[in-house]
């Protein structure tokens, strides 16, 4: 019998957001939701992270956009979207009925872009917060990432935090020299949690035309070959920042989200495995349960960060 | 009667090996079979081990109906697909046992909707694309009978094509209906040597085109080349198209086709350059000249639509084909 206590004990916090749950849905995993409502009972997720937003409308990449490698599998969507009117006045209202916190990816290839998306999500109903995606290149500075970049990174964060009191998380890409600094500059920006991994780049080639497989060349590499990754930095990221990190990469069982949570993750976030087990998140939230329960631990709060290394 | 997909566990009841290149899997799914419909596909997860990863697509190539239960409850329902080996996914398919159980994700996408006021319905298979057009064929063919007094009698003639007389699928299947089909195969071994699409040429000059419709599935240059035979007779033309899917439901945006926008493009690109679902990091200049040079060369407008979602079935002119 499921108890009070075990809804209780799985509880946490991103800085002011409370959630029911440690397990979220990652971004461009999940589309607006619907797509999965049909499947799962979407209200029992922690929260859903919506497909990447921009302020215009986006086409994104020729085909082929996807690549099974290995355990995992490379995609090249190109961040297409709705764009940001047509979030508010399409998809919000279903995202609102759906009976789960929302919190919507944003994007932009300048500083403003950011901030005027932020600011036209600010106080928004149905909007519980932001997931900030750094992972483009900045038109200001040449096209240089945001994401690789400890300067840009607390300039976007600043101009986000003038911009709104909302929640905001940013995600950061591993594609980088020290993550660790990012995330710092994310906290000294504002930033109320990071989120990470993103996907790594990746490469895939048909030997017999030798052509790329994806129609944008390279990708981003996601699914349980890069878990390992994902671990070592949410593991380094944990001890650089006091803000609370949300980990991903690869996870699709509560082994996987619970090593996170021992790494040093708050919580953690779902992507590719929705994709072949879209019962993933249900499983793994009930698989914490279990294991909390097994070990007599009262809460989730005491296996964040629980990595013993002697 | 409920439509949402479902995600159950399937029972195989038989799979057998149906030509030296294809394979036939039944599966018994009755909550499946009761909303399927021809042309709408599954996607199988093998195990759940990791390797490989992704659910696979496939058409449903014969649905049996359920029947509903004295006590409540389904009985007896399924499907068939029928696939040929192309890759890991495939080869590890050829050895799921009669008995085992595999996880279906389905129904899924628009399957093939009726034409009205057609006096003949066409079905063009280019190999194994004859798989999906068998149950609408068998569908097609069932509504003849019925067609009450005074309803002109509606045709259904099936073009089948192939490499080989051993990609060609689905002869005996489409005798049991009481049709016969026409064949041509490239290299000549059964039926007439040359392409289906030859074959689809002859049919629109013998005889009155205006009251024919067309649904074909087979390979990208045989569906653009029927797509511009449908045009050119000014006949209504329906295909399936196959591809590359993750989510198989619309979420992961994987599976782009590009579609016909009208008149302004409908999707204006931003000054953001390409990324990865998540984002991944690609040079921002190149994509932004590459869709100014696609603009300044007057190249047709168009979006991406979803194989999963909009499709797997779309009519040949929504297609922008390439």
């Amino acid at each position: 019998m499921k108890s009070r206590n075990d809804d209780l004990a799985l509880q946490i916090s991103l800085g002011p957001l409370k959630l029911k749950n440690p397990v979220l849905a990652a971004s461009g995993t999940f589309g607006y939701g619907e797509e999965y409502a049909p499947l799962i009972p979407l209200r029992k997720l922690g929260a859903i992270v919506t497909k990447g937003l921009s302020l215009e409308p986006r086409k994104g990449n020729p085909p082929p956009r996807l690549a099974e490698t290995p355990a995992g599998m490379l995609n090249a969507i190109g961040l297409e979207n709705v764009g940001l009117e047509a979030f508010l006045s399409e998809k919000l209202p279903r995202l609102r009925k759906l009976g789960c916190p929302v919190l919507v990816n944003i994007f932009g290839s300048t500083i403003e872009d950011y901030a005027e998306m932020a600011r036209r999500l600010a106080d928004v109903e149905g909007i519980s917060g932001l997931e900030i995606n750094i992972s483009c290149p900045n038109l200001k500075a040449g096209g240089s990432l945001f994401a690789a970049d400890p300067k840009a990174v607390f300039q976007v964060t600043t101009r986000i935090r003038q911009a709104t009191a909302s929640f905001m998380m940013v995600k950061l890409s591993p594609n980088v020299a020290d993550i660790g600094k990012i995330a710092q500059a994310a906290e000294e920006g504002g930033a109320d949690a990071v989120s990470l991994i993103n996907t790594l780049v990746g490469l895939a080639i048909d030997v017999r035309t030798r052509m790329p497989i994806l129609g944008n060349i390279t990708g981003g590499l996601s699914g349980p070959a890069i878990k390992p990754v994902g671990l070592a930095m949410v593991w380094k990221v944990a001890q650089a920042v006091k803000v609370p990190v949300v980990g991903l990469g690869g996870i699709a069982t509560a082994e996987d989200a619970l090593e996170y949570l021992i790494a040093g993750a708050t919580a953690v976030q779902v992507g590719c495995a929705h994709f072949f087990d879209p019962r993933a998140p249900l499983k793994i939230i009930d698989g914490i349960s279990k294991y909390l329960k097994a070990h007599s631990l009262n809460g989730i709060s005491s296996l964040i960060g629980s990595l013993k290394t002697k | 009667m409920k439509k949402d997909p479902k995600e159950i566990k399937g029972k195989i009841v038989d799979h057998r090996r149906v030509t030296p290149e294809y394979y036939v899997l039944k599966i018994q799914a009755p909550e499946i079979a009761l909303s399927a419909r021809p042309g709408q596909f599954i996607m199988v997860r093998l195990d759940d081990l990791h390797d490989p990863l992704l659910r696979r697509p496939f058409s449903f190539s014969r649905i049996l109906p359920s029947k509903k239960k004295p006590g409540g409850g389904l009985a007896e329902g399924g499907f068939e697909v029928c696939y040929q080996v192309v890759g890991r996914g495939t080869a590890r398919m050829t050895r799921l046992r009669k008995g085992e159980r595999v996880d279906i994700l389905g129904p899924l996408g628009r399957g093939f909707w009726r034409e009205e006021g057609v006096e003949r319905q066409l079905l063009i298979g280019g190999g194994i694309g004859i798989a999906p057009l068998l149950p609408w064929a068998e569908e097609l063919a069932g509504k003849k009978g019925s067609a009450k007094g005074g309803a002109k009698e509606i045709r259904v003639e099936i073009l089948l094509g192939g490499k080989n007389s051993d990609r060609v699928l689905g002869v005996r299947e489409i005798k049991k209906l009481g049709l016969e089909p026409q064949i041509a195969t490239e290299d000549g071994s059964l039926g007439l040597p040359g392409m289906v699409t030859d074959l689809l040429e002859r049919e629109l000059l013998s005889k009155s085109h205006k009251s024919t419709a067309i649904y074909a599935c087979g390979p990208m240059p045989m569906l653009a080349r029927v797509a511009q035979v449908a045009e050119q007779f000014d006949v209504p033309c329906q295909v399936l198209l196959e591809s590359r899917m993750a989510c198989g439901v619309g979420a992961c945006l994987g599976c782009a086709v590009k579609i016909r926008a009208e008149g302004k493009d409908q999707m204006e690109p931003t000054s953001a350059p390409q990324g990865g679902l998540c984002g991944s990091e690609e040079e921002p200049e190149k994509s932004l000249r590459e869709e100014m040079a696609v603009r300044i060369s007057g190249a047709p407008f168009f979006r991406y639509g979803r194989v999963c979602k909009e499709g797997p079935v779309f009519r040949a002119q929504e297609i922008l084909w390439e």
